[in-house]
């Protein structure tokens, strides 16, 4: 399953950065959100860190919704949906592929939100990339499991994105919570106590969303129109 | 026997599709799917390559998903990858060999070997088809499912498609083909399976169906002794 997989995650990979900008849409509508966040404060004013580490994820997620439909979109034009479901693997294959193609695309629109973050809004990573990396990664996974599992239902659908959006948001928020409050940790000179249990609160969503994935993803990508 | 049906029907909601289907496919034999547009031939195809589940009624095989191959209206290519690498993909997806020395035969035996590095989507309808052919090819099924495979094509790429179709069935493989042309098509195959009001209502040897009606079932009545 895992050689399908990274064989389906590598042809997105190629195909999105062939495609005709959909990957630039889909990063520079969270630069934009960031630098319109910009504009409610001062010239030099530093934003509070959980003001910041929340416009971080929001334009992490909005992003990821324009990501995840234009990887379900490649299938679309000739129906290789159709193909993908008569390979020799179990369909989550496709699920964990998109998922790991996500994953990828959504860690190199972060490499370019986190400098957006340090100049428009004024933050910065004191001596927590460790605790960065941990809070961005383990964010990342929920956020991409959910986002593949839900890029599956809302594919061949006219209203695609703005489905998306509306399943995705609601079910993420324990996780962005998580995610907002693992950010402003990063960007403050000390870490807050709590830390731990908010590391915990992201990791129990990523097996929950995880597990959805494995679960669901058969009922919801079949060969049916 | 390469499949059995048993007792499908096929429901969307309460639109009715197919209603108490049952017929066995052997291998080596050529069955011919003919009926109206609407009465459930693409959904009955898709029901034996396990592409959409029946409502009631199950399905028998021993053939593995990668022994059957599909070809329908829809190419599952990518428009954005070359000839070679869509190949490439399915190979890998199939594990099959997948080095361009492996592919490039495959490429020539439906004349696209000069086009190996040009995007599929720049393609005719029936360079396309050819393609997809070559993919169908790649996988060597047992079991071969073509729902209207000549649409669209001139008459050069349907002769290779014939040709192809030929050698499958020498090779042993069984074929079940969607036909709107019953007269040509029927001279290739062994039986016909009539689908009417969502019902099998002919399932009988393809040369007996073609055989002029008997005289006294005559519009006309019976001749003048």
């Amino acid at each position: 399953m895992m050689r399908s997989s990274l064989t389906i995650a590598l042809k997105d990979l190629r195909l999105a950065f062939a495609g005709s900008g959909g990957l630039a849409q889909a990063f520079l509508l969270g630069l934009l959100l960031i630098f319109v966040f910009s504009l409610s404060q001062d010239v030099g004013q530093r934003m509070d860190a959980q003001e910041a580490a929340a416009i971080f994820w929001l334009a992490s997620v909005f992003c990821q919704v324009l990501i995840f439909s234009m990887l379900y979109g490649l299938e679309e034009s000739h129906k290789a949906r159709l193909g993908l479901l008569l390979m020799p693997a179990p369909i989550q294959a496709v699920w964990l592929g998109k998922m790991l193609a996500g994953l990828c695309l959504l860690l190199l629109a972060q490499l370019l939100f986190l400098p957006a973050l340090i100049v428009f809004l004024g933050q910065n990573i004191y001596d927590s990339w460790p605790l960065a990396l941990l809070a961005l990664l383990l964010t990342d996974i929920g956020i991409v499991a959910l986002g593949s599992l839900l890029g599956a239902l809302a594919q061949g659908q006219a209203a695609r994105e703005s489905l998306l959006s509306i399943l995705l948001f609601p079910l993420l928020i324990p996780l962005l919570l998580a995610g907002i409050h693992l950010g402003t940790a990063c960007f403050l000179p000390e870490a807050p106590e709590n830390i731990q249990s908010w590391l915990g609160m992201a990791a129990s969503f990523d097996a929950l969303f995880l597990a959805a994935g494995i679960f669901l993803f058969s009922f919801i990508y079949t060969g049916d129109d | 026997m390469l499949l059995a049906l048993h007792h499908i029907t096929k429901r969307y909601g309460s639109r009715l599709i197919l209603k108490d289907i049952s017929c066995t496919i052997s291998k080596g034999e050529t069955v011919l799917l003919s009926g109206a547009n609407g009465a459930g031939k693409s959904t009955l195809l898709r029901i034996m390559a396990g592409l959409s589940q029946p409502t009631e009624g199950h399905l028998e095989t021993e053939l593995l998903p990668e022994n059957i191959g599909y070809l329908g209206h829809d190419t599952f290519l990518y428009p954005a990858l070359s000839a070679l690498d869509n190949l490439v993909f399915w190979a890998k997806l199939y594990h099959k060999p997948h080095t361009e020395a492996a592919l490039r035969p495959l490429l020539a035996r439906v004349e696209l070997e000069r086009s190996l590095h040009e995007r599929a989507g720049v393609f005719s309808r029936g360079m396309m088809q050819r393609l997809n052919l070559a993919r169908l090819l790649l996988l060597e099924p047992s079991l071969l499912l073509l729902d209207e495979p000549f649409t669209g094509l001139d008459s050069h790429s349907s002769s290779l498609l014939r040709a192809e179709i030929t050698t499958a069935v020498q090779q042993g493989a069984g074929i079940v083909w969607i036909s709107h042309d019953i007269t040509n098509d029927c001279s290739m195959a062994d039986r016909l399976l009539t689908l009417e009001r969502h019902r099998l209502v002919f399932d009988g040897s393809a040369k007996a169906a073609t055989l002029p009606p008997p005289i006294a079932s005559h519009p006309l009545g019976s001749l003048p002794s």
